[in-house]
């Protein structure tokens, strides 16, 4: 296998866009990643992109819709799903394209045009789409899943109503921060604490939007890395994980779950970290920064020990030690997490590892971590979708 | 027990998902007696990785124990409908027998009553009526001991 290098990024800012489409979204995702590259469009030799379910036939094809933009070059396109996870399915096939030796350059996107509220259900045949069946017999909302394992979580380790405040009130300190998060607010314990009860223990703040956004990256095989910029980053592992059998998580899609844990919670998500762990050589200890999917509170605690940061149930003493901070001693999310940006759905994976490659290159302003020199992208999406990119410089 | 309804009797929202008559409700689950597996919906098959699929059975499980709850402040969206709005409402995660935890809706229970531990008993819930006047069913939870209401 070859090694792989970033040699640029681009993003559209995160915010709702009604009167845009994905393609236009992705256009200035892909344009920003070009300029960012000092590259041209006809040296990209391989397109891998991917969105959620609400582009119809057209998001089934966004790859090729891109590349009517911007000319048709015959390049391979590869069109990806994994739910939330998308993103790092069109990284993870951009990184192998390069790897195995078939292309040199290589663009991944993903992009995502949401729908107000609650995310439902797209087909309508109970017996072949278990989305369906959970909306229709239950009305269980992604967030419900969420609550479900939060309060697994405050009966096992007695998290508290101040502990799943504070993940917002610290990540809201740093999308304030970030020019392209769609929340620029900064809130005390209090706002977060007497926001709406959405879906008890969670409340309002403690869940995140639903955005539009889109996000780019161009890799390359790394011995040309340099002609493009001075800075390259190293993609020390990129991975996908599905489920294991036995992983107790009530999945959202869901209606049913082991009772008995045979393997770990979030197994996707444990899956792909690990992998990316003997991946890359390295591990948990020598990551730098970390952006974790923090779909809700829960989640920023949960991942910290479904990805080894800390034992079962450290998370909480990591978060109010100050030990997840910009200057602590892992910082968590220093983009301001999907609450400050809001879910978009098949952007959020590939925006991930955009943030990454900002703080490895320095670029962060006032939200920089000193010093990182090992970034690590995590995310996960429904039905057991995963996946992790480890970057160096 | 009814699996399916008539015309003046009340239906399930989808077939082949729970059974019902006066005195018990039931989910039907489908077990695989070769990898020991029990899962919900018995149409959604769940196996342990080599397992042969043979003669995968139904399960019923009719009573278990609380595990998790929440409690929804927001109307879901569609394909969810109910006659009326039923927010706030509790979703619970109830364990059964055979080592499975499925979800439903919980009646019956005041919120402050909702306690891990507590045990629950499968029931339905009348989501709607369709325009025959039939009333539209799904499966639910309530507990096993009725909840005194304060006077």
């Amino acid at each position: 296998m070859r090694e792989v290098a970033i040699i640029g990024v681009g993003l559209h800012p995160w915010g709702k866009y009604p009167q845009k489409t994905f393609v236009d979204l992705g256009v200035v995702a892909v344009s920003n990643a070009l300029r960012d590259a000092r590259m041209e469009w006809r040296e990209i030799e391989a397109i891998c992109s991917g969105i959620y379910i609400w582009g119809g036939n057209a998001g089934h094809l966004s790859g090729q819709y891109l590349a009517s933009v911007f000319g048709e070059t015959g390049i391979p396109i590869t069109n990806v799903y994994g739910a939330c996870a998308t993103g790092a399915a069109a990284m993870r096939t951009a990184y192998m394209s390069i790897a195995s030796g078939q292309v040199d350059v290589a663009l991944a996107v993903g992009l995502d045009m949401s729908p107000e509220g609650f995310l439902g259900a797209k087909s309508d045949n109970p017996r072949q789409d278990r989305d369906v069946l959970r909306w229709r017999m239950v009305g269980m909302s992604n967030p419900v899943y969420w609550a479900l394992e939060c309060r697994k979580r405050m009966e096992k380790y007695g998290t508290t109503a101040e502990d799943l405040a504070r993940v917002k009130v610290l990540l809201s300190q740093y999308g304030a921060e970030n020019p392209n998060s769609r929340y620029k607010k900064i809130y005390t314990l209090e706002e977060v604490l007497t926001s709406k009860m959405v879906v008890d223990p969670l409340r309002l703040y403690e869940i995140c939007a639903t955005s539009d956004g889109a996000a780019a990256v161009i890799l390359c095989a790394a011995h040309k890395a340099r002609q493009y910029t001075s800075q390259p980053i190293t993609v020390a592992a990129s991975t996908l994980g599905s489920a294991i059998y036995g992983d107790p998580t009530i999945r959202i899609s869901a209606l049913s779950s082991p009772s008995k844990a045979e393997a770990p919670l979030l197994s996707e998500s444990y899956s792909a970290s690990r992998q990316a762990y003997n991946q890359a050589g390295i591990g948990p200890e020598d990551i730098d920064i970390l952006e974790l999917p923090d779909n809700s509170s829960w989640h920023y605690l949960q991942y910290l020990e479904t990805c080894g940061f800390c034992g079962e149930g450290e998370a909480e003493r990591m978060l109010r030690d100050g030990e997840t901070r910009i200057g602590g001693r892992l910082p968590v999310c220093p983009s301001g997490g999907f609450t400050c940006f809001g879910e978009a759905i098949g952007a959020q994976a590939t925006w991930q590892v955009v943030e990454v490659v900002m703080q490895l290159r320095g670029q962060c302003g006032s939200r920089q971590v000193q010093n990182a020199k090992v970034g690590m992208a995590q995310t996960y999406g429904l039905m057991g979708n995963s996946g992790t990119t480890i970057l160096k410089r | 027990m009814h699996t399916v309804g008539s015309e003046k009797n009340p239906i399930p929202a989808y077939p082949d998902l729970f059974v019902w008559n006066e005195e018990k409700s039931e989910l039907i689950c489908g077990y695989c007696p070769s990898c020991k597996t029990t899962f919900f919906p018995a149409f959604h098959q769940q196996h342990r990785p080599g397992c042969t699929r043979e003669d995968v059975q139904e399960a019923r499980v009719s009573s278990g124990v609380l595990k998790s709850y929440t409690i929804q402040y927001y109307m879901p969206p569609p394909p969810f409908k109910t006659q009326k709005s039923i927010v706030p409402y509790a979703i619970g995660l109830v364990e059964f027998p055979g080592d499975i935890q499925i979800a439903g809706i919980v009646q019956e229970c005041p919120f402050d009553h909702l306690k891990v531990g507590l045990r629950m008993n499968v029931t339905t819930y009348t989501l709607y009526q369709n325009e025959k006047g039939q009333d539209i069913l799904t499966w639910a939870f309530q507990p096993a001991e009725p909840v005194k209401r304060a006077e």
